[in-house]
């Protein structure tokens, strides 16, 4: 699993993790920086993009499709960097 | 002494000796987080962080080790089988004993007895009957005021429900709004509740006294937030306006940053002008010797702080990334830092060690 800078530097100064996990779900529940990921209903927050061996999850199983083993996870915040909420 | 100076792109802190004339600027800290506020605990040196991020959510960092390393919260959310979810935080304040309280959005105050690592919604403010009369101001539902009284009271201010006072630590809350006007809404202009509360502050040493910038005038309270007297027509350009600052000691002094108004939200008369009053709002005058003019600026709702020593000094951070800092009361005022990124919020403090 990748992870952007923001993220690696929460999570102790490592952008690449290895996990065991039957889904993409679950492979991010494995991550010290979870609760960054989710919210308090434990749904993805809107601008985090998941991406599994190159394609959005949103354009292949989803986050909970079954992984065979061996993907490569990577996590990308969306295009809003310069947001003003 | 140390200024936490919380912007839109980290943490940055200013340091000077007890003659604040001389600044040093480190950061940023924290980067890439938006820094709503941010404080030193007295109590035991840690710094927290009001933090949020476009991508991933709200939170609080601390840091133990004088802002080399940062963790954030384990546990910090509303209700999982309830409509809401968090939005942001906004203001914390250290309690009694070892507690915390959190500020947040929608209308949240959250409580913690372990450092920060995990947080409590406090249900008595968040379930509160009048809660169906809130509504969000231009900057979300914040609760940005916190106040914990000598006297043993907690004071919350939230944005655009009013200002709340507990006696009871935190478990039951009632509105304190008498005499503060919701303008906005003509068909009840002196609700119980609704009212837009922009800043709230106790006199730390003497707590009948309570000062407010409102959306809707300047006020304060002789007895605890049971009554309120608007004092924005003694001499101020306006009474719209968001940051407060007081005296340490003397409970007649405060200092307030008037705006245009809500429809125009920018320093008024074309300067950034600080106006103090000494004696309990009866007057105002300008205290801005050195502060730029003219000058088209603002200053957000925890853009101004003042510290304890003597004489106090006062502090004002911009959203065009300058801080300034007064070290006598308002006489005159020095640049202590600009270029900053946009200042969300000014604190001070000091190492206790």
């Amino acid at each position: 699993m990748l992870l952007p800078s923001l993220l690696a530097t929460e999570a102790g100064g490592r952008n690449r993790f290895e996990v065991e996990a039957s889904s993409p779900r679950e492979a991010l529940r494995e991550l010290p920086i979870r609760g960054l990921l989710f919210d308090e209903q434990s749904e993805l927050r809107p601008l985090v993009n998941v991406y599994v061996d190159g394609v959005d999850v949103r354009n292949r199983g989803g986050l909970d499709e079954n992984l065979a083993g061996g993907e490569e996870i990577r996590v990308v915040a969306a295009i809003a960097g310069g947001l003003v909420s | 002494m140390l200024v936490l100076a919380g912007t839109r792109k980290g943490l940055f802190l200013l340091t000077s000796d007890e003659g604040r004339r001389d600044w040093q600027v480190e950061g940023p800290l924290v980067p890439g987080w938006e820094i709503y506020h941010a404080i030193l605990d007295p109590r035991d040196d840690v710094m927290y962080a009001c933090s949020n991020t476009f991508a991933y959510g709200p939170n609080v960092h601390r840091s133990r080790d004088r802002g080399q390393t940062w963790e954030h919260a384990e546990q910090l959310g509303l209700p999982e089988d309830g409509e809401l979810k968090l939005e942001k935080t906004w203001h914390i304040e250290p309690g009694r004993d070892s507690e915390l309280w959190l500020g947040a959005a929608p209308g949240a105050l959250f409580r913690s007895g372990d450092g920060g690592v995990e947080w409590e919604l406090v249900t008595g403010l968040f379930d509160h009957p009048s809660r169906e009369r809130w509504q969000p101001g231009g900057g979300g539902m914040c609760c940005h005021s916190i106040q914990i009284s000598p006297d043993g009271a907690i004071y919350a201010g939230i944005s655009a429900a009013g200002a709340f006072r507990s006696e009871d630590g935190g478990e039951t809350w009632t509105p304190v709004n008498k005499g503060t006007a919701a303008d906005f809404m003509p068909d009840d202009p002196f609700p119980e509740v609704g009212q837009c509360v922009h800043k709230l502050l106790v006199h730390p040493e003497q707590p009948d006294r309570l000062w407010q910038q409102n959306h809707c005038g300047v006020y304060r309270s002789d007895d605890r937030g049971d009554n309120w007297e608007r004092l924005e027509a003694n001499g101020l350009p306006s009474g719209f306006g968001f940051p407060l600052a007081l005296h340490p000691r003397d409970p007649d002094v405060a200092y307030v940053v008037p705006e245009e108004g809500a429809e125009n939200r920018v320093t008024s008369d074309g300067r950034l002008g600080v106006y103090k009053t000494t004696d309990g709002g009866a007057s105002w005058a300008l205290a801005a010797k050195g502060l730029p003019e003219p000058a088209w600026l603002a200053v957000l709702r925890e853009g101004m702080a003042f510290d304890r020593l003597d004489p106090a000094g006062v502090y004002v951070g911009t959203q065009s990334g300058s801080v300034f800092v007064s070290p006598d009361e308002g006489g005159e005022w020095i640049t202590a830092a600009e270029n900053l990124p946009p200042v969300l919020s000014i604190e001070v403090g000091a190492w206790q060690s």
